[in-house]
């Protein structure tokens, strides 16, 4: 299908591979930082998947929030038109 | 002899183009002549002074369970609306196997708030397919009904409890992909699905669990029938919402399908994040890809009362969490224990600003009808205590059953949603029909847009509103020979008064099985609703034939898919 029309830039977001953590997409999305500062940084750009409420002891997902279907922002917000 | 004449009304045919008058004739289920109609019929209906126009359709609704007590979607159909999309948001009632009835009946719970009660004594669960749903409606079905099938359920039915666990593996997602083209062969308009809703433990619902893989793979079934996907996406964020809407491009243009999401609000508290959005969907659909907003015409108001948990509530967790899962006597010995009730007002600060505006609209004791109608912080000034007290001590009197009302939750900016009403792009539904039944009245959206809209502000003509409910919609879902008054077309006819239609009061009615309550809004001005031809309600005579189909049906193999601007 004939693809016509451009994109303009919105801010920046992958998804979730089998397995990723927050380390593990800090250390391939934001291999320019130390592994605890771009996860720092990670959290506090997807609070909706940081401040959610945690999985329970027993389930798989128990101590990892991210979900596999999840959006996660991998730099701020822009700043809000002036 | 034709069955039906429609006489002298002001046809507004659902193309947009002026209206113009004339007779309406019709014979079995189709319009057979538009004009000067000199022949008699059947029935014939004097629509002198009022408006002639295709049956309305909603795009949004969970009627899924209602539909096995009650054919007509009542009270949707009697608004005018012959159309209903059910199994949106990723919930559907099948395909369904009997071990996750009661899980689903949790999720429908949670996310739709639907009591228990009544899929436990209005439901025999006589099904497990989707084609042996689809048979079970079809007996008594008075309204039109395309079903979407959920994702969080085709998961369930491969995966069992994995589906809330884990990816799926190459052979389960084969083996989604056959369950959804035997409910696509079966009837399906399409697929839903949802990135935002939890399940009955407050846990993320199947769907979420799902990876990129996973919903290419199911679009690419869309892709070989042409039908439509739904999404719920992160609707409170516009960044994350841009970023679904991308994902849903790239899905359409990929595999040539639909897709809409929904909701999309006017936050007062983010006035711009629409136009955000929106600028988004014109680039996307400047591409090619179809990427369709649903906007509702309703002001976002809340009814709650202290028996049954509300999504007002849900970020105080501790409230919450009592109202969710506490029982009645639970509740009432919360709210009556001191160190509880201490902790509840004080987390009830974070909302501070709401609570002196919510309105008391109904109680059962004499004692406190002389504050109906008044605001909490009216009420607490009466009573020499605070507004959070006055609503807590209101519903200990009142046995839980005080209800109060929260007015002005959003969405009620006139200028920038009459804007997006008429913006060419954007899908005009997200009524949510048949949920939320203890939270708000979801019907009569339709006579807010013509009431509101069209007569009061006059930001849309009639015929652009009448349009985007009726053939856009067709046309955007693939609905086959419905949404025009045109000779052939099948007869989904309403007839409404253009200066009187409107949406009645909130009211409060005990109507669901199992002696449950909801919020309905009766419908003002809408005479006479046809469906397939039969007149399935009027305002002299109420509920009548029940000749409803399921939609898209068999004639369309080929749909045409293009929404006219």
């Amino acid at each position: 299908m004939a693809v016509a029309g451009s994109l303009s830039t919105v801010r920046k977001s992958v998804l979730p591979e089998p397995g990723d953590d927050w380390a593990s997409i800090a250390s391939r999305e934001l291999s320019g930082s130390s592994t605890e500062e771009a996860v720092a940084n990670l959290q506090s750009w997807n609070l909706h998947v940081f401040m959610r409420a945690p999985a329970a002891a027993d389930s798989p997902q128990a101590g990892n929030p991210i979900l596999p279907s999840d959006v996660i922002f991998v730099e701020p917000p822009a700043a809000p038109a002036a | 002899m034709y069955d039906l004449v429609i006489r002298n009304g002001l046809v507004v045919d659902g193309s947009g183009l002026p209206a113009y008058t004339a007779d309406v004739a019709v014979s079995g289920d189709s319009i057979a002549r538009i004009g000067k109609v000199a022949e008699r019929g059947a029935r014939e209906i004097d629509a002198e002074g009022k408006v002639v126009a295709p049956g309305f359709i909603d795009p949004h609704t969970h009627f899924d369970a209602q539909m096995l007590w009650d054919g007509y979607a009542k009270p949707a159909l009697s608004h005018g609306v012959t159309t209903i999309v059910q199994g949106n948001c990723s919930l559907s009632l099948a395909p369904l196997k009997p071990d996750h009835r009661m899980r689903l009946v949790g999720m429908f719970n949670q996310i739709e708030e639907m009591p228990l009660k009544a899929f436990r004594e209005g439901v025999v669960w006589d099904w497990e397919t989707f084609s042996e749903y689809i048979a079970r409606i079809r007996k008594g079905l008075a309204i039109n009904v395309a079903p979407l099938v959920g994702h969080s359920v085709i998961r369930l039915w491969v995966m069992n409890d994995a589906a809330t666990e884990r990816t799926a593996t190459d052979d389960e997602i084969e083996e989604m992909k056959a369950v959804l083209r035997e409910c696509l062969d079966a009837g399906a308009v399409g697929l839903s699905t949802s990135y935002v809703d939890m399940d009955e433990k407050l846990q993320p619902v199947p769907s979420r669990y799902a990876d990129a893989r996973e919903v290419d793979a199911l679009a690419s079934v869309l892709g070989e029938y042409g039908r439509m996907l739904q999404i719920v996406p992160e609707f409170y964020d516009p960044d994350l919402t841009i970023a679904r809407l991308d994902q849903l491009a790239e899905l359409s243009l990929k595999y040539g399908i639909p897709t809409t999401f929904s909701p999309l609000f006017v936050n007062a508290d983010n006035i711009d994040a629409v136009d955000r959005v929106m600028d988004r969907v014109d680039e996307q659909f400047a591409r090619g890809a179809r990427i369709w907003p649903q906007v509702q015409t309703r002001p976002i108001d809340i009814s709650f009362c202290f028996a049954v948990p509300s999504l007002l509530f849900i970020r105080l967790r501790s409230w919450y969490q009592i109202m969710r899962f506490g029982s009645h006597d639970e509740i009432v010995g919360a709210l009556k224990d001191k160190e509880t009730r201490a902790k509840l007002e004080a987390e009830a600060g974070e909302l501070a600003p709401l609570w002196p505006t919510l309105i008391l609209r109904q109680v059962k004791t004499d004692a406190n009808q002389k504050y109906v109608g008044k605001t909490l912080g009216e009420i607490a000034e009466m009573r020499g205590t605070s507004p959070v007290a006055a609503m807590i001590d209101l519903s200990l009197e009142e046995d839980l059953q005080a209800h109060f009302l929260s007015s002005s939750m959003g969405h009620d900016n006139d200028e920038k949603v009459g804007g997006l009403l008429k913006h060419p792009r954007v899908h005009i539904g997200a009524s949510d029909g048949g949920a939320h039944i203890l939270s708000f009245s979801t019907y009569g959206d339709t006579g807010y847009l013509f009431g509101h809209f069209v007569r009061d502000l006059q930001a849309m003509r009639i015929e652009e509103a009448v349009k985007k409910i009726t053939s856009d919609t067709a046309s955007i879902w693939g609905i086959p020979d419905r949404g025009l008054i045109q000779a052939g077309m099948v007869a989904d006819i309403t007839v409404f008064d253009p200066k009187a239609i409107d949406r009645g009061a909130e009211k409060f009615v005990q109507d669901v099985p199992g002696d449950g309550s909801r919020y309905v809004r009766d419908s003002l001005g809408v005479d006479t609703v046809i469906v397939g031809g039969g007149v399935a309600w009027s305002a002299d005579k109420g509920y009548q034939d029940q000749r409803g189909d399921v939609l898209p049906g068999a004639r369309a193999e080929a749909p045409e898919l293009m929404a006219a601007e």
